[in-house]
């Protein structure tokens, strides 16, 4: 019963404390009816070009753009890899051959966050000063995009688990703090007995610092 | 032509820096109605270009669209788009019903769409006339023959498609499949170029059926795809019977026996660099007045282009376009069509450098000045821009064109 409440105080954790960005100065925010607290970079890219229209529970998504700005343009290169110029032409190539529509475009962070805020699905950006009332903010997971681990601890592998032949590998999903330690551990797959090992170890790993709190997925072999 | 300037002159007019896609309600729904127009000048030092007097200056490149479209729902969408071009001798004013469409997307990786479609073949067949989104103002005629617009554009009936992510980040799979007729205009450049021959069609088209694959791969900016198309087609008409040309107008038939294509390409951007190369090879063997005759064509064209933001409003770029073609006839016109194999002639290839300029006068305005050199002049029996009707003279080898060319879309 322990073992379960410390996940779930882990994954909440992670949720409630995953509320910054890798770039600080902007937010990603979404209406309450999206379920997850947290997104992959990829599935936010895919919402944006009208790739994806739901998420994996099935809820229906769709992108809010803000017009021009730092913040605009942060989100552009950060998340979808495009410039200003490149992401006009593929709305347009979408509307013009009747494969999508253009996205809600707004004009300030209040526009966004109102929008957001009554919109049913919603999903934008806003600068990391805005006030985000009346909606949620996701955190980003960027897999592939790990910090440097300074400090790794080895987990502790019982004598008699060997013997039994109780072996595999664990994942796990962590959150690091901008100063690199490990604040929360998700058991993502693997044997329960040898994730609580992994766990005790991850929590005494240290990363390199950062500017903001980011999340990351590990394995341990045992 | 006057329609055309017209049409250029309003939007020029609307297209304020402050102008966008025009959204109203209709049954309390947000409707978006968007448009484009472009307005071409065609000048070449020695034969007549894509039917028109290109030789004297012809601003005889006028194309514009229009289209209405609205969410119904979450999932649906529906919309519509009318076109209408003047291209030489081509087009003629006689506006099309560019695509109609009512897409239902069940999920990210299946939905579905009917209606008249636009057709997935390499990267820009279904873009091909949204001149704004690209530096040229022609697109390499090797694999994008402008005269054949309508063969390939759309079809009348259904697509399947979707997008898959691959997992351990190995990126993007796109698919889309499709089905259903393809209806080409009489004004287009097959009955044009046949006309040669006083062969007059009432209709063209047939089925169409294909698919397309692209894998958006894990290197940042690098697209890779494949597509295929199948065709059946028919044309009917009447003629004149070459071999008795006093015998009057008699039936014209002409049937696929075998019609497919395949195309493979590749895009990569980087920052403002874009790079794009394609292959398309065309095998048309088409059976001609009931069989009596058979003409085999083989068409292989590529290109690579570049193209890099110089500054915010100005883009240069550049492509080399090779197409060539062989061409053999049996049966009754084996004796009028010779047999045309060796690709080295200028009579079976076209070979294309092109070098390009493009300036956004705003966001919605932009001006193209673009140079063709040319080498070749292609076949007489399938369209590739050079026709005998304007190059009553013969054709000379080489050719160079100059195109100046304004859009403006909202």
């Amino acid at each position: 019963m322990k073992r379960p409440i410390v996940l779930l105080v882990a994954a909440a954790s992670i949720v409630f404390a995953s509320t910054h960005l890798l770039a600080d100065d902007l937010r990603v925010i979404a209406n309450f009816s999206v379920r997850p607290d947290t997104i992959s970079d990829s599935d936010l890219k895919h919402i944006f070009l009208e790739e994806k229209i739901s998420l994996a529970d099935g809820d229906h998504v769709e992108p809010v753009l803000e017009k021009n700005g730092p913040t605009h343009a942060t989100f552009l290169q950060e998340y979808l890899g495009m410039s200003e110029d490149d992401l006009e032409n593929y709305y347009r190539t979408l509307l013009f051959t009747g494969r999508g529509s253009q996205p809600k475009v707004l004009g300030s962070d209040a526009e966004v966050v109102a929008y957001v805020a009554r919109t049913r699905g919603a999903i934008g950006y806003v600068s990391g000063a805005a006030r985000v009332e009346g909606v949620k903010t996701l955190a980003i997971w960027i897999p592939g995009r790990e910090r440097a681990l300074i400090t790794r601890v080895e987990p502790y592998y019982p004598e008699t688990l060997k013997q039994l032949g109780i072996r595999g590998t664990v994942r796990l999903r962590i959150l690091i703090s901008a100063k690199g330690n490990v604040e929360a551990v998700e058991l993502l797959g693997g044997n329960p007995i040898l994730g609580e090992s992994a766990t005790e170890a991850v929590k005494k790993w240290v990363y390199a610092a950062s500017k903001s709190r980011t999340v990351a997925e590990v394995s341990i072999a045992f | 032509m006057h329609r055309g300037i017209a049409a250029l002159v309003i939007s020029c007019f609307c297209a304020s820096p402050f102008t966008s896609a025009q959204d109203f309600k209709i049954l309390d729904r947000e409707v978006a109605l968007h448009g484009f127009v472009s307005q071409g000048f065609v000048y070449t030092n020695t034969n007549n270009w894509l039917t028109m007097d290109s030789n004297q200056g012809s601003p005889g490149m006028t194309e514009f669209g229009f289209n209405l479209s609205t969410n119904v729902t979450d999932k649906l969408r529906v919309g519509a788009q009318l076109y209408d071009r003047n291209l030489g001798q081509l087009g003629q004013y006689h506006p099309s019903l560019d695509w109609a469409v009512a897409d239902y997307r069940f999920a990210s990786w299946f939905g579905i769409r009917g209606g008249k479609v636009k057709t997935a073949l390499g990267l820009y067949t279904d873009t091909q006339d949204l001149d704004f989104l690209r530096v040229f103002a022609l697109l390499p005629q090797s694999i994008y023959p402008t005269d054949l617009r309508d063969a390939t554009i759309a079809h009348l009936g259904g697509d399947i498609y979707g997008s898959i992510s691959l997992k351990r980040r190995l990126g993007d799979l796109s698919y889309t499949a499709y089905a259903g007729h393809r209806s080409d205009s009489i004004y287009s450049g097959y009955p044009y170029l046949l006309s040669q021959f006083e062969t007059i069609f009432t209709s063209f088209g047939g089925l169409q059926y294909g698919a397309d694959l692209r894998w958006r791969t894990p290197m940042k900016g690098l697209l890779i795809g494949a597509s295929r198309l199948n065709q059946d087609t028919e044309g009917k008409g009447t003629s004149v019977n070459q071999l008795n040309r006093g015998g009057g107008r008699i039936p014209y038939s002409e049937s696929s026996k075998s019609d497919w294509t395949n195309q493979y390409y590749g895009e990569y951007r980087v920052s403002k660099l874009r790079i794009d190369a394609e292959y398309r090879r065309y095998l048309r063997d088409e059976l001609i007045f009931g069989a009596t005759s058979e003409n085999v064509d083989d068409v292989r064209g590529w290109y690579v282009s570049g193209a890099y933001r110089v500054a915010k409003r100005f883009e240069f770029g550049s492509y080399y376009s090779h197409y060539s073609i062989t061409s053999i006839t049996y049966g009754v016109l084996a004796g009028l069509l010779p047999n045309q194999t060796d690709t080295s002639l200028p009579a079976n290839h076209v070979y294309d450098k092109v070098i390009s300029g493009r300036v956004n006068l705003n966001r919605f305005w932009n001006v193209k000045v673009e140079g063709h050199f040319m080498d070749g002049y292609g076949s007489s029996t399938y369209p590739d821009g050079f026709y005998p009707q304007v190059n009553p003279q013969g054709f000379k080898p080489n050719t160079d064109a100059l195109v100046v060319k304004t859009g403006v879309s909202f």
